[in-house]
């Protein structure tokens, strides 16, 4: 049972990374995935939300009664998110235009919460910061590959700029909705094919 | 029909009830279809000449190589002997322009040979066509290469060069005017490589029939579904909406009965729900085309109606001896 | 008993301090906010109407009591003189209120521009009175102390084909503009002042 710190933090990228192998906070993954820059700015985001929550929750966890757990997680998750909110629009106005509503929805992104109630409920405040970082770097990878693959394919660029000149043709599907569904299946199953050996 | 190759059958495991049975084989069955198909591709090739050969084939290739390689990464059962993954890349290159330019091609067969089919455990599992799939991603990606019109804008033949749907769509019915039942089934129409040619589709859908290969009950509702949809558009105004005749004869509607529409493992079986299955995939491709925005509806009416049809084989004959 | 009362404390504790946490940084961050909001939702507009100015109009800006509410200029300066400003009027369109900016010369109260910040007008169609120049260039050189009207209501702008609601509700966004212009002269007079 006894994991290292480092096992804690490794873990978030590759045995419980969160919409591969947890399948979990799909709202915003599919969502906002339409760009790398969309989905880094979405990952820092929960980074920042999951690491400040798991912090709380875990200094808290001897002074918070079991009955109203769930409630004492929300009001702190829901606190660091309109942080985040705030200060997105105060430093990164463009990317919280298009971000939009899925910015105050982190508060009811399932990793979020996950982590709370699994994780820093039941262990120490270091243990559960590096638990929040791991688990957040490890989404914001996630959504950064999903963002890249349909960027580069679904508009030909990458950040923005070009990748195949003017002579490409974009493959529109892949920005749109249903297009997300089917990127995240293949890198799913992709996934599961290079874990299941 | 129940061949070990449908699906990864080693322990002795298949797929759910009901089935038909012919005693063929899947590649007996996949090389009839190809040779049904055969003088609806000749006759494009003839029209587009070598362009058309080389989307067919690659498209061919394309699929049979893509199906490989998947098998061979998934470690599954290599299943390219079948022919379904050929006839797979053979409809789709029967749909494509013959302008179609080679990754369009290689792209679709990808679509269609992995998302479309093996993604949900190969032959015989899948829930949509896969030729349809394919077809209905690219073309919401790239609708200007499946203008026909602009695509084969370079062609120049001894009869009008014009797509019907799309001069129907953008010019109403006086556009559509001079086309005449004869001409259009002798594919004088602008349209894919292997869908304009209806006399061709007809003589292959009913050689497929006769050896109970697809199913007369799909091909001949979808076709009366098409029909009367469009006779009734027609009669409540006939300045606005054309006739049964060009919504039969023009677009994918002949493949799209004979080919597409009729695919085992995405239609119904039984009875009543294979006739429910055809009229509304007629219904729904003449309501698309005559007030929806895409030009034809063939695709898109086949892919809904083949959500349904798990729905629809819930319509059952009552087992003898049972109450109801 | 002591269970519950332990979880009201605990609630309200937590609550109360996420309410102080949030309050300060709302406040902290408020300027700034409002700021970026200027940039990127009204900034374009106003950039528009005050072309060729000198300064930057959306630092330049100061604040009228009109009423009830607190109205923003922002300042022009051309040729080293502060004599422009450009503020928002409110229109109704046909799905729903219109924002737009409008630029006034105080020196002789003509318009010297116009744009749509904020609509949600049919795109394609009311939409137009934003993106196209041709309908909000029609505004320049009016005098803005008189209300303006379509041609069919007997003023002279032309209305944009297929949207007669969304430029009538432009120009009575612009009368409504002018009609702020009226009311606050003097006090948009004496405060440009600090500007020049």
């Amino acid at each position: 049972m006894a994991k290292t710190i480092t096992q804690e933090f490794t873990k978030g990228l590759w045995d419980e990374i969160p919409p591969f192998r947890l399948v979990l906070g799909l709202c915003p993954v599919l969502a906002v995935t339409k760009s790398v820059e969309n989905g880094l700015g979405m990952g820092v985001a929960v980074v920042f939300v999951l690491v400040c929550s798991n912090m709380l929750v875990s200094l808290l966890r001897n002074i918070i009664p079991s009955k109203v757990r769930i409630a004492c997680f929300i009001v702190i998750i829901a606190t660091f998110v309109i942080v985040v909110e705030l200060l997105m629009q105060a430093y990164a106005y463009p990317l919280f235009l298009k971000l939009g509503i899925f910015i105050p929805l982190i508060v009811v992104n399932c990793v979020v919460l996950g982590r709370a109630e699994a994780f820093a409920y039941k262990n120490g405040p270091v243990r559960s910061i590096v638990d929040g970082f791991g688990i957040g770097i490890g989404f914001t990878i996630s959504l950064t590959a999903l963002g890249a693959l349909r960027e580069v394919f679904g508009s030909g660029t990458f950040f923005g700029m070009s990748v195949f000149g003017p002579s490409f043709q974009p493959f529109t599907f892949m920005v749109e909705a249903p297009g997300a569904f089917v990127c995240l299946g293949l890198m799913l199953s992709l996934m599961n094919l290079a874990g299941n050996k | 029909m129940v061949d070990n190759n449908m699906v990864d059958t080693n322990k002795f495991i298949v797929s759910h009830a009901p089935f038909w049975h012919d005693g063929s084989k899947i590649s007996t069955r996949n090389y009839n279809i190809a040779l049904a198909a055969l003088p609806a591709i000749l006759l494009g090739i003839i029209f587009y000449g070598m362009p058309a050969v080389g989307v067919i084939s690659l498209s061919i290739s394309s699929a049979i190589i893509w199906e490989f390689v998947f098998r061979r990464v998934t470690k599954r059962s290599n299943t390219i002997g079948d022919g379904s993954a050929a006839i797979i890349g053979m409809l789709f290159g029967m749909l494509l322009p013959a302008t179609a330019p080679w990754w369009l091609v290689i792209l679709g067969t990808f679509v269609a040979v992995v998302i479309g089919k093996q993604i949900y455990g190969g032959i015989g599992a899948n829930p949509f066509n896969p030729v349809v799939v394919a077809i209905a991603i690219l073309m919401i990606s790239w609708k200007d290469l499946f203008d026909f019109n602009e695509a084969l804008m370079n062609y120049d033949f001894d009869f009008a060069m014009v797509y019907p749907l799309a001069a129907l769509k953008h010019f109403g019915v006086s556009a559509v005017d001079s086309f005449n039942a004869g001409d259009l089934l002798m594919g004088k129409q602008s349209g894919g490589i292997g869908s304009t040619f209806g006399l061709g589709l007809i003589a292959g859908g009913i050689y497929l029939i006769i050896r109970g290969i697809i199913r007369w009950e799909i091909a001949l509702s979808f076709l009366a579904g098409v029909f009367i949809t469009a006779l009734i558009f027609n009669m409540t105004d006939s300045a606005r909406y054309a006739g049964p005749v060009i919504h039969l004869f023009a677009g994918y509607t002949l493949i799209g009965a004979f080919f597409l529409a009729t695919e085992d493992s995405s239609s119904p079986v039984n009875f009543i729900p294979m006739l429910i299955y055809g009229v509304g995939a007629g219904f729904l491709t003449v309501l698309i085309r005559n007030i929806g925005v895409y030009v034809d509806g063939v695709i898109f009416a086949i892919l809904i109606m083949n959500l349904t049809s798990p729905l629809l084989d819930k319509i059952k004959p009552k087992a003898i001896g049972k109450a109801a | 008993m002591r269970e519950i009362i332990k979880m009201i404390v605990v609630l309200t504790v937590l609550s109360s301090f996420s309410g102080g946490l949030l309050a300060a940084i709302r406040g902290g961050t408020m300027e700034k906010i409002e700021y970026q909001q200027l940039v990127f939702v009204k900034g374009p507009a106003i950039r528009n109407i005050l072309e060729g100015c000198s300064n930057d109009p959306i630092v330049d800006r100061f604040k009228i009591k009109d009423g009830d509410i607190e109205r923003s200029f922002f300042v022009g300066i051309f040729d080293g003189k502060a004599n422009t400003v450009a503020f928002e009027g409110v229109g109704k369109g046909f799905g729903g209120d219109m924002g737009l900016m409008v630029g006034v010369n105080i020196d002789d109260d003509k318009i010297i521009g116009m744009g749509v910040t904020t609509h949600s007008e049919t795109p394609g169609i009311g939409s137009k009175a934003q993106t196209d120049p041709k309908f909000p260039n029609q505004f320049k050189g009016l005098a803005a102390i008189e209300p303006c009207k379509v041609k069919p209501d007997g003023g002279e702008i032309d209305a944009i084909s297929g949207a007669t609601v969304t430029s009538r509700g432009v120009c009575v966004g612009v009368t409504d503009a002018t009609e702020i212009y009226k009311r606050l002269k003097p006090q948009i007079a004496e405060k440009i002042q600090e500007f020049k």
